[in-house]
Formats: structure tokens, C-alpha cells, sequence
């Protein structure tokens, strides 16, 4: 594409400024780490992807309580290629919760939240933060069986949140019940309030990820390349995995669509929440009624905002780098793995 | 001297700057507050008494689901004829429930919470009794109500 000279030769080159491009990006130099580094690029891609998909799926779904389950069956069964897209959208939405809390875990272990990284940090969490709101009105769009219950369960459980409880599940309810606004409200935040927000926080986030760049980092002993090739030839390397990976996943495992909601018919028995919200459906499953004088699960659900607002916290909380941090985050992992596999046995 | 010179333009963009900022302020709060209470989901007007069948789709000692206001209400019909209503609703963590004529009970199937036909909870996990309706019969009709 450019001219050995250097001086931009092909159409394009010349037109973009490309030399100016590529010596700004090869004189930025990023440290040269491990795998863990290109999380938030691939989570990146994954949000991607989710758009595309979910363009594509709203041009048939029909936000409607009569006709959303039948439409998502119309998508899958008859759509040319709607089984795949449907299931580029479900797998993607699973990768993408799963590299975000990864990407998340490694800022945590490697300690890159502290000073003067904090605006990276909380842009994340906000990121964070929305992408739940967009797995959660997500999961209601089918309005199946399991997405009924599943919205009439979380909101549930939002409302044991302290101080904000009562106005969260009247929020997530779209009202006081679970009805046609509900969908009606989940769908309008899920496909243009939610995704519009997450796109202004990303470019929030990359943009404080480049300043910080610029500071001095932590670990500045560590090896550098440029980004320019070295960087961005790695980041689309992980880029192409990724997308093989969503590929094969969307092609050879089949996303149920399940039964049409009917909220006369009695909840699924031993129905379950989506694998990353396992480990805390367990624990308040088996919550005792009365815990320290309080309701069993409001005060679990309250002490799980408390660990969550401790997270968000972390640049003031550990502002020099302490080792129990990584080896917390090391426990809270371990411990969500073995309370999901046993809440599935 | 030139310190001298600078001295009157700090108050000066000081003030500048606090009424940029207020200004801001002001229309974003224009902004949000209308649209904060655009969001905010608006009250369901209840439908009142609803009619919900005839008597007869309702068989001697069974339950039936039906919706009231998009809401599930279980009606059990006892053996003597006599109906009750109630939110079919768990208490605990507001799965659906359903009457097993099998065991003469309402049972959720979420987390194995069980009620009496009274909708009082006897085992499991749930905190309170179902909430009841109001059931009523007027020409052979079922009229169902909020208590």
C-alpha cells in the first residue's frame, strides 16, 4: 500500500495523511505484556459484533408481547441465515460478559486500576455497569418462558437493593408488574438508550486509557513496543481468534429460542439464571429467612452492593499496590467458580 | 507592573467561568429533568373487576390460571362449589406458582415453596401467604377483584 519512500505514494496514503498516521502511532510505544493485554480490545470486538448482529435481528423482532416469541422463531426458522446471526448475537453477548470480567481481573491482579488510572478504572466499571443493564433486558426480548421469569426474578432482587431498591424494580419493570411495558421498556433501552450510551463510554474509556498511556506508568521497567506494527498486529491477531471463536461457536451450537412466555403456566422447575449470575442466585437461594436480624436475601444482595462499591473504590482503597488485592480477587474468583459449578449439580 | 496588569482579569474570568458552568448546569437540568420523567415507568391503571370466565370452565376441586391486569391469578374451585383467588405470585422471589390437585396444594416450582389452599406458606421458602383477590359470581359469570 505505501511507497517504500515513505511519502504515502498509493491513492488512499496520500489522501488520509497516512505517514503522519503511521509515524504518530510507531512513536507511541505500549508495554509489551502478556495475553491479558488484549482483553479490552477483544471485548471491544465483542460489543462490535453485538451490534451488527442485533441491527440485523431488529429488522424482523417485533417488540410485542403477542409477537416477539413468534417473531424470534420466524428469525431462526425462516430468516436466510437468521439461525446464525441470532446466534453470532446470544454467543457474542456470553463471550463479551466473560472478557469484560476477565479484562476486568486482570486490571485488578496486575494493579493498573491505582493512581493515575483511576478514570480508566471507573469508566470501565460504568461500562460494567451497562453492559448488565444490556445482558438483562437482553434476556427479556424472547419473552419465553425463562425470560418472563427471569425478568420477574431480577427485578425482584433489585428491589433488596438498599436506599434505591423499591425505584430499580419498579425501573426494570417498566412498572409495578412484570406486563407488556416490561418488554416495551427493556426493548427501547436495549437496542438505542443502552447501546448509544456504552458507544460515548468506550470512546470515554479508550481516551483516558491513551492519557495514562502518556503518564508514567507502574511497570514502566517492563519492555515496550510501538503500536505501530508490533501492537496493533497482536490486538488483530486476538481480533481473529476471537471472531473464529464466535464463528464456530454460532455455528455448531444452536441457541434455544424456548417456549413462548405464558404467564398463567407455572415456572420451569429448577429454573437457572444466566451462568454469571449462578454463583449469587445460589447463595441467595439458600439464604437463610433471617440473617442478623434482617431478611436472608436483602442482606446478602445488600452485602454483594457493598463488595461492588468496594470495587469501584479500589484506586482509594489501595492507592500503593498491595499484594491482598490481587490475592482478593483471586478468592472472589475461586469462590463464584465452585459456588456456580455446585448451584449446577 | 505586570502582575499588576493580570490582577483585575482573574476575579473577571473566575466569574466567566462560574457562569459558563452555571449556565451549563441549568440546561442540562432543563434537559434531564423532563427526560428523567419521561423515563420513569408510569403507573398501570387497573382495569377494576374483571371477568375472567363462566362458571362452568371452572371443574369442582381444580385451579385454573388466569391473567387479571397481565397479572397471574390462581382461582381454585373448591369440591363444595365455593371459589377463592389468589396472586399467583411466589412471595419469595416472585416466580409463578400452581395448584397440584395431586397434593391439594399451591406449590412454586422455583425454589419448592409450598401453600395451603388458604394460600397460607407451610413450607419452603416463602415469607407470607399469597396475596388474595376478590372473586364474585353474577349470572354465572367470575368476576375477579383486587382486595
Amino acid at each position: 500500500m505505501m511507497g517504500t519512500d515513505g511519502q504515502g505514494s498509493s491513492w488512499l496514503g496520500a489522501r488520509i495523511g497516512w505517514d503522519a498516521i503511521r509515524a504518530t502511532l510507531s512513536a507511541q510505544r505500549v508495554a509489551r505484556r502478556n495475553f491479558s493485554h488484549f482483553l479490552g480490545g477483544i471485548t471491544l470486538l465483542l460489543f462490535l459484533l453485538e451490534v451488527g448482529s442485533g441491527v440485523l435481528v431488529l429488522l424482523y423482532y417485533r417488540p410485542d408481547v403477542a409477537q416477539a416469541h413468534a417473531s424470534l422463531e420466524r428469525i431462526v426458522g425462516e430468516v436466510p441465515y437468521g439461525d446464525l446471526i441470532r446466534n453470532v448475537h446470544a454467543w457474542s453477548s456470553d463471550l463479551l460478559v466473560l472478557s469484560l470480567v476477565a479484562h476486568m481481573f486482570t486490571v485488578v491482579v496486575r494493579g493498573s486500576f491505582r493512581s493515575p488510572r483511576e478514570l480508566s478504572w471507573w469508566s470501565g466499571q460504568a461500562l460494567l455497569v451497562l453492559c448488565i443493564g444490556l445482558a438483562f433486558t437482553g434476556a427479556i426480548l424472547p419473552w419465553s418462558q425463562e425470560a418472563y421469569l427471569q425478568a420477574r426474578v431480577g427485578s425482584e432482587l433489585a428491589r433488596y437493593v438498599p436506599f434505591v431498591g423499591n425505584w430499580l424494580h419498579h425501573f426494570l419493570r417498566g412498572g409495578d408488574e412484570v406486563t407488556s411495558s416490561t418488554l416495551q421498556h427493556a426493548f427501547g433501552f436495549h437496542v438505542a438508550a443502552l447501546p448509544a450510551a456504552v458507544t460515548a463510554l468506550i470512546f470515554l474509556h479508550l481516551f483516558f486509557v491513551q492519557r495514562r498511556a502518556a503518564t508514567t506508568p507502574r511497570d514502566d521497567d517492563a519492555p515496550t513496543m510501538p503500536v505501530y506494527p508490533d501492537f496493533l498486529v497482536r490486538q488483530a491477531a486476538a481480533w481473529t481468534a476471537t471472531f473464529v471463536v464466535v464463528m464456530t461457536l454460532a455455528i455448531f451450537a444452536q441457541r434455544s429460542v424456548g417456549v413462548a412466555a405464558d404467564p398463567r403456566l407455572p415456572s420451569v422447575v429448577g429454573a437457572r439464571p444466566p451462568w454469571y449470575f449462578l454463583a449469587f442466585h445460589h447463595v441467595v437461594r439458600v439464604a437463610p429467612r433471617d440473617l442478623l436480624g434482617m431478611d436472608g436475601a436483602r442482606f446478602l444482595v445488600a452485602a454483594m452492593c457493598g463488595v461492588g462499591l468496594a470495587v469501584v473504590a479500589l484506586p482509594l482503597l489501595d492507592r500503593r499496590g498491595s499484594r491482598l488485592t490481587a490475592y482478593l480477587a483471586w478468592i472472589f474468583l475461586l469462590a463464584c467458580a465452585l459456588l456456580s459449578a455446585y448451584a449446577l449439580t | 507592573m505586570s502582575n499588576d496588569d493580570r490582577a483585575p482579569t482573574a476575579p473577571r474570568r473566575d466569574f466567566l467561568g462560574m457562569a459558563v458552568g452555571a449556565s451549563a448546569t441549568a440546561v442540562a437540568a432543563a434537559i434531564g429533568y423532563p427526560v428523567a420523567r419521561f423515563v420513569e415507568p408510569r403507573p398501570m391503571p387497573s382495569s377494576g373487576p374483571t371477568l375472567v370466565g363462566k362458571v362452568e370452565d371452572f371443574a369442582l376441586g381444580t385451579g385454573k390460571t388466569v391473567l387479571v391486569d397481565e397479572k397471574p391469578v390462581l382461582l381454585l374451585r373448591s369440591a363444595d362449589g365455593h371459589f377463592r383467588a389468589f396472586s399467583a405470585i411466589c412471595t419469595h422471589l416472585q416466580c409463578v406458582v400452581g395448584y397440584s390437585a395431586e397434593r391439594n396444594q399451591i406449590e412454586c416450582p422455583c425454589h419448592k415453596g409450598v401453600y395451603s389452599v388458604e394460600g397460607v406458606n407451610i413450607a419452603g421458602p416463602p415469607p407470607r401467604p399469597l396475596e388474595e383477590l376478590v372473586v364474585s359470581v353474577r349470572e354465572g359469570s367470575v368476576i375477579v377483584s383486587e382486595a
